[in-house]
């Protein structure tokens, strides 16, 4: 049986997570994780009918990281929403936000019509009917896709390897991170291997309800890691909702024969670098940088319990002046923010966030996220960067 | 001094079942109970209505009464009752003869036991034991005790029955060889009373001996104790009994989101001590693992304990649980009835057989209904859809089972006033309309009997946060007697923790350190005052 | 995960305390956190001791202080550290904007949300019961729906104080909240806005004039600060005190949030959500702690330990039947041999509970000891309510053992 089914138990009704939850503070609409999460699901066990109040959570998983008592609140809610689902249709709209990489494999050959179509102000207004955020643009397809950037790069040859998880965002709308990250490898004698058949790492399915689309996205992925995870190459993520998925979600959701031997090797890509650098693996002739940037730590960051090593590490690349924004969650929760009927929500809950940084004159935000920096230049306009962007600088 | 015919001693299921029947015979009947209804066995139990099936082998007779009782209460009292169905376990190393038995016993009772395939059985029920090797599903349900008592008095009630709680019978009044009264003290203020009758029924349960003594006469019962545990979660889905010769711990019930595993059996002196031990708790939990594997990693909510009445030559589980109605006419005294032994699930016949003895005696002619109406009615259809919006999810289906008629005005409040929809308790999804109408109610005294009412309190936290806020609640609409509030508060969190002290381990021992930061270390309720 | 001076295990008062003092002597500190800790359990005030053993008031704790048995937590700090380490708290709540006052000199009772008065020393300024005490009336703001907070039940306790007022009104706000049920730190945000504020003063000025004391639910900004509070005393001209109660509590959560960024600005590193199940210990010696995570372990070495995992409630300690353990280091709990004697008849017994007062002994430097007085690591120092000897909600002590065990800690680590 899985660790939650009585973990759930552990709950002392603290209200720690209700304190710290971001759309229990947006909106007066939902009741909030104690009550979503451990309180109903002493009642979701009987055969009765279920019910959807946790619709609105956003599997942001800060109740996660605020519960004193080790209750994987998130989990029950994101199974309480599966559940719902069994017995109810979905709404189109969350199954093409949750099914990212059918929608990139789509809308890719056909870039920039694709983005056009999407971007132009009559589809914008069908999107809308469909449910989807009029205010929130969605990030526009690249013609180039990261694993066909990849695929033409001449790489050195190492003996030392690491898988990189692209994920899809990086692979649809922001290769430059994928490549950057290559980059960074290589100046530090690492080649990368992107192997075939990897997708989406299933966190979108699980947030919007489809938990059969996301066990098949993580049986995928763990087929297509296993040579190299049974090799012990490490895997590593720059989006931080992938390789939280694969590290934990995956595990505490399905019962997937190899998921555990995957979830060891897997690393964000700042936590390995990281490690790394205290390992006395890494270059130390670096690139003196210059700039003032502000940091904003992915909620999916700070559930992985490994701190924030991305800030750490740029912390002590030379010149750098950085600061930790330390102002929540961004809102758009990956998919969440742009529903119609949550954009409020995502906005309220980035406001404490989009304040700090238009205050903070810095001359880019950077983030380990991807949905989070295109939440923050939407709202804000500022221009941001994924840490392993900066350290290729410092680095090449 | 007041005047009935009937009086009732014990506001137990036979108590109340009697002023049920009696009162739908046209018999002015009152009931006097001690403490809150359903304050002991009908209330301390595992809340198991039997299918019969665990009489089967040893007591067909009562395996016969159960299932026909069952299919009764099934339908006069739906709103007690939850229909899980159950079923009967055989384990590795258990009897097979005894299956065998078992099963025969159950066909001669008319008990329908039907195989279920393992596989089948493990998809129902995924924690039960891996090592079952015969399930058995039985029309087992379970049945709300607290709530059973009250439906009987709110059914007796539209027939003029009454009650009184708090009220203790301290004597019986004769006259010759005639009973013509009794004596009571109001338990809470200590006023003594007298209630003139024809006829008085004893229905006190484990202390019908007692109360019989009063008037000379030996009616032998011997309480036989009963240590039961609940569990914070529901981790089945229907009652689960052990498919052997009844023994300790073999007994699980569902009861919404609680799952409470029972019972043990040791014939006590008194049935006054209702405080469970660790050994008989360890006992429990140590044969029930046998049945949940996982057992040990559940959280517990509490332990009690309970004593039922026996009346027969044997002791323990070798006593029948069958029943007795006692004419003390033939001790020489007219007017007293006894109804001794007895189990919850037969309640209504032994009340039907009692109601029967004491009808010949006044001559009332009128014929036993209860079998035939319903306790209560069901909330009309779009009362219900009304009022959907004004409960969190799961408390509409919750409240209108528990309610009654109370529903529709209750119903009504929250539609007028939205601030009454917060959840006093959030455990067991309990809104403050509902804690104001029980508070309303004239047999409310503390909030154990809103709790009895309600299952305020009875959650994962124990009392933790609804004390607070139903006290300040029923304080700022007058509806407590108590000065400040304080002692009702405090009342509340001792009678939750004698059923956690048995248990203070694992995640009891911190919500007993929660509740003391909270109401000793924050609230000060323990300390004296400055100055 | 790289070397550090301390790892603190443990974000509640004494971790927080304990990592803000041993950075402030310049050490590389790493906080360990497996969520936020009981602070925000408590109501934020600092108790630090308001009854002795048979149940008396304490009237001067520091003085009683030195009555205390010798294996109290307080006793094992010592005088000088217990008095540096309230300095020490005061000053950092200065800095961090949000200054406390009182002395651990004087008992101070303040009023709770169940009509009680509570004996504590240290306050933030909204809490400061002086002005009720020289007040003739008073005036309990409710707020409509708030489902923690009862003015009528308030008042009725309060009545009962002999120095208190002895007439006391209503004024119920409305903060005409729909949804979901109303807490604390609803209002509390709502004040926190702009709107909020006008349209709170603006309603409690039917019922209030100037020169009142307004008692209010601990609801006055979630911000450490006195933004709320001043803007209230301006526009009213009246003196208000927040009564403490239920969680959440908002004056807990301030001061943690407070001392969060405290130790951020001293450079303290903080990893949230891990839990620490095991040590790597060598001779005698703790090397290093190790997370455990759905994924792997991982390891967090550094020179100095700091335990601040809390009692039962946090995790610091576990029970099982007839035992019970430390489960990081496995360092030895006494209980008594029979359950039966672990807990009194009632819970709230007028006396300590036995299992309140399990946990770690220690030595005069805050090391774990085992069955003979010895340190079992040298370079392991545990704090806050892991100790044993002390039952911190019947002598109303919690906070302030905190305070002083976990500064205690920050100072002697190396």
């Amino acid at each position: 049986m899985k660790g939650y089914l009585y973990d759930s138990d552990r709950c002392m009704a603290c209200t720690s997570c209700t304190v710290v939850c971001p759309v229990a503070a947006a909106t007066r609409e939902f009741l909030g994780p104690k009550m979503v999460g451990p309180a109903l699901s002493r009642f979701r066990r009987p055969a009765l009918a279920p019910d959807l109040a946790a619709d609105l959570c956003s599997n942001c998983k800060n109740c996660d990281i605020s519960c004193p008592s080790g209750v994987p609140i998130s989990t029950l809610n994101m199974l309480s929403k599966a559940e719902y689902y069994r017995h109810h249709r979905h709404r189109l709209r969350d199954w093409v936000l949750s099914h990212g990489q059918l929608m990139g494999n789509l809308a890719t050959p056909f870039v920039p019509l694709s983005n056009l179509a999407i971007a132009n102000p009559i589809s914008r207004t069908m999107l809308g009917a469909f449910g989807f955020a009029g205010r929130m643009p969605l990030p526009a397809y690249v013609r180039k896709t990261f694993r066909k950037q990849f695929r033409a790069l001449r790489q050195q040859s190492f003996p030392q390897k690491v898988v990189f998880f692209p994920g899809c965002y990086i692979d649809f709308y922001d290769p430059g991170v994928g490549l950057d990250f290559v980059a960074v490898m290589q100046a530090n004698e690492y080649e990368v291997v992107v192997p075939r058949g990897l997708g989406c790492c299933g966190t979108p399915m699980v947030a919007n309800g489809f938990p059969g689309a996301a066990e098949r996205a993580v049986r995928r992925n763990v087929r297509a890691l296993q040579e190299w995870t049974d090799a012990g190459v490490p895997v590593v993520a720059c989006c931080t909702s992938c390789s939280l998925t694969l590290k934990q979600e995956q595990q505490e959701l399905f019962d997937v024969p190899g998921a555990a031997e995957l979830a060891a090797r897997v690393y964000d890509a700042t936590e390995f670098l990281l490690e790394l650098r205290d390992r006395g693996k890494l270059k130390t002739d670096l690139k003196q940088l210059s700039g003032r940037y502000l940091y904003h730590a992915p909620c999916h960051l700070r559930d992985q319990g490994i701190g924030r090593p991305g800030f750490e590490m740029l912390g002590s690349l030379p010149g750098l002046e950085i600061s930790d924004a330390d102002a929540g969650c961004c809102g758009l929760s990956g998919s969440y923010g742009f529903k119609g009927d949550r954009y409020e929500v995502a906005q309220a809950v980035g406001d404490a966030l989009f304040k700090k940084v238009r205050a903070s004159g810095a001359d880019a935000v950077i983030s380990e996220c991807g949905t989070c920096r295109h939440q923050i230049t939407v709202a804000t306009g500022a221009k941001t960067l994924h840490p392993i962007s900066v350290m290729r600088r410092a680095f090449e | 001094m007041d005047s009935v015919t009937v009086v009732v001693i014990g506001g137990g299921a036979t108590g109340t079942g009697i002023l049920r029947d009696l009162s739908m015979r046209g018999v002015k009947t009152l009931l006097i109970e001690r403490g809150d209804l359903a304050s002991d066995a009908s209330g301390r139990f595992h809340g198991l209505l039997h299918s019969g099936a665990r009489y089967a082998v040893t007591d067909p007779r009562s395996a016969k009464e159960c299932i026909e009782e069952n299919a009764i209460l099934r339908r006069i009292g739906k709103h007690c009752v939850e229909k899980t169905e159950g079923f009967f376990v055989r384990l590795e190393g258990d009897g097979e003869d005894y299956e065998g038995q078992w099963v025969a016993g159950c066909a001669a009772a008319r008990i329908h036991a039907k195989r279920v395939d393992l596989k089948e059985a493990r998809r129902l029920e995924p924690h039960l034991s891996r090592r079952a090797v015969s399930v058995f599903r039985v029309p087992d349900s379970a049945i709300d005790g607290f709530r059973l008592c009250w439906q009987n008095v709110a059914s007796a009630r539209r027939y003029g029955g009454e009650v009184r709680t708090y009220t203790e019978a301290t004597g019986i009044e004769r006259a010759g060889d005639r009973v013509v009264g009794v004596t009571v003290c109001d338990t809470l203020t200590g006023a003594v009373d007298s209630i003139g009758c024809d006829h008085v029924v004893n229905a006190a349960g484990s202390w019908v001996g007692r109360v019989a003594s009063w008037a000379g006469i030996e009616v032998d019962v011997k309480p036989d104790r009963g240590v039961l545990i609940a569990f914070n979660h529901r981790f089945t889905n229907r009652v689960i009994n052990r498919l052997r010769p009844p023994a300790n711990g073999d007994i699980f019930v569902p009861h919404g989101p609680i799952t409470v595993l029972g019972t043990t059996s040791s014939p006590v002196a008194s049935a006054d001590d209702n405080v469970p031990h660790v050994e008989e708790v360890l006992e429990l939990l140590h044969n029930g693992t046998e049945l949940f594997e996982d057992l040990p990693k559940y959280r517990i909510l509490r332990a009690y304990a309970g004593a039922r009445p026996l009346y027969s030559p044997g002791e323990g589980r070798a006593a029948s649980r069958d029943f007795t109605i006692l004419d003390h006419s033939t001790d020489g005294l007219r007017g007293l009835t006894s109804a001794a032994g007895g189990k919850l699930t037969s309640y209504r016949l032994m009340a039907e057989k009692t109601a029967d003895v004491v009808c010949r005696e006044l001559g009332v002619k009128a014929a036993c209904r209860t079998a035939a109406e319903p306790m209560v009615e069901d909330p009309p259809r779009r009362l219900v859809t009304r009022a959907r919006p004004f409960f969190p999810p799961y408390g509409l289906d919750l409240a209108a089972s528990r309610l009654g008629a109370a529903f529709g005005p209750v119903v009504q409040g929250l539609q007028m006033h939205p601030e009454e929809r917060r959840l006093i308790c959030e455990c067991e999804m309990v809104t403050l309309a509902e804690v104001e109408s029980a508070a309303r109610e004239p047999t409310t005294f503390n909030l154990g009997d809103i709790r009895r009412r309600t299952r305020m309190g009875m959650g994962t936290c124990q009392g933790a946060f609804c004390s607070l806020r139903a006290v300040g609640a029923l304080v700022s609409h007058d509806l407590v007697a108590d000065k400040d509030g304080k002692a009702l508060i405090r009342d509340f969190l001792e009678t939750r923790w004698k059923g956690i002290r048995p248990v203070l381990w694992g995640d009891q021992i911190r919500e007993a350190e929660f509740q003391r930061e909270v109401y000793a270390a924050t609230l000060n309720l323990d300390g004296t005052a400055q100055r | 995960m790289s070397a550090c001076d301390v790892v603190v295990i443990g974000g509640g008062l004494s971790g927080l305390v304990a990592a803000a003092a041993a950075a402030e002597r310049d050490k590389k500190v790493v906080l360990i956190a497996k969520g936020v800790g009981a602070i925000a359990v408590g109501s934020g005030s600092i108790d630090v001791l308001g009854y002795e053993a048979g149940g008396k008031p304490v009237a001067r704790p520091l003085a009683e202080m030195g009555k205390l048995p010798s294996n109290h937590p307080y006793a094992r700090a010592g005088k000088q550290a217990t008095a540096k380490a309230f300095e020490f708290f005061l000053d950092l709540c200065e800095k961090g904007g949000f200054p406390y006052s009182g002395s651990a000199d004087v008992a101070r009772w303040v009023p709770t949300a169940i009509g009680t008065l509570k004996p504590t020393c240290f306050l933030p300024r909204s809490m400061d019961p002086a002005p009720l005490e020289a007040a003739k009336a008073a005036v309990v703001v409710g707020f409509r729906g708030l489902k923690d907070y009862y003015p009528e039940l308030i008042i009725r306790g309060l009545m009962q104080v002999p120095a208190y007022p002895k007439r006391f009104r209503t004024v119920i706000v409305d903060p005409e909240m729909a949804g979901r049920d109303v807490n604390a730190l609803d209002i509390a945000r709502w004040l926190d806005t702009e709107s909020g504020r006008h349209a709170c003063i603006e309603q409690m000025l039917t019922g209030i004039a100037p020169g009142n004391v307004v008692l209010v639910p601990p609801v006055l900004g979630t911000v450490p600060n006195y933004g709320v509070l001043e803007e209230f005393e301006k526009a009213t001209t009246c003196k208000f005190i927040e009564i403490t109660g239920m969680p959440p509590a908002i004056t807990g959560l301030r001061l943690y949030d407070l001392l969060v960024s405290e130790i951020k600005k001293r450079g303290v590193r903080i990893v949230e959500h891990a839990t620490v199940t095991r040590a790597v210990v060598d001779n005698g010696r703790c090397t290093a702690v190790v997370t455990h995570g759905v994924d792997r372990e991982r390891t967090h070495p550094a020179r100095s330990f700091i335990l601040a995992t809390g009692g039962f409630y946090s995790g610091g300690l576990e029970a099982g039947f007839g035992s019970a353990r430390e489960p990081v280091f496995g360092l030895p709990v006494k209980v008594p041999e029979s359950q039966s004697d672990w807990s009194n008849a009632f819970l709230l017994s007028g006396g300590a509970q036995p299992f309140a007062r399990f946990g770690l002994d220690v030595d005069a430097r805050l090391r774990p000891t085992d069955g003979s007085g010895k340190a079992v690591f040298e370079n392991v120092y545990a704090v806050g309510r892991t100790l044993s000897g002390f039952d911190d909600a019947f002598e109303k002590s919690g906070n302030g053992v905190a305070v002083v065990t976990g500064y205690r800690a920050g100072t002697l680590v190396a």
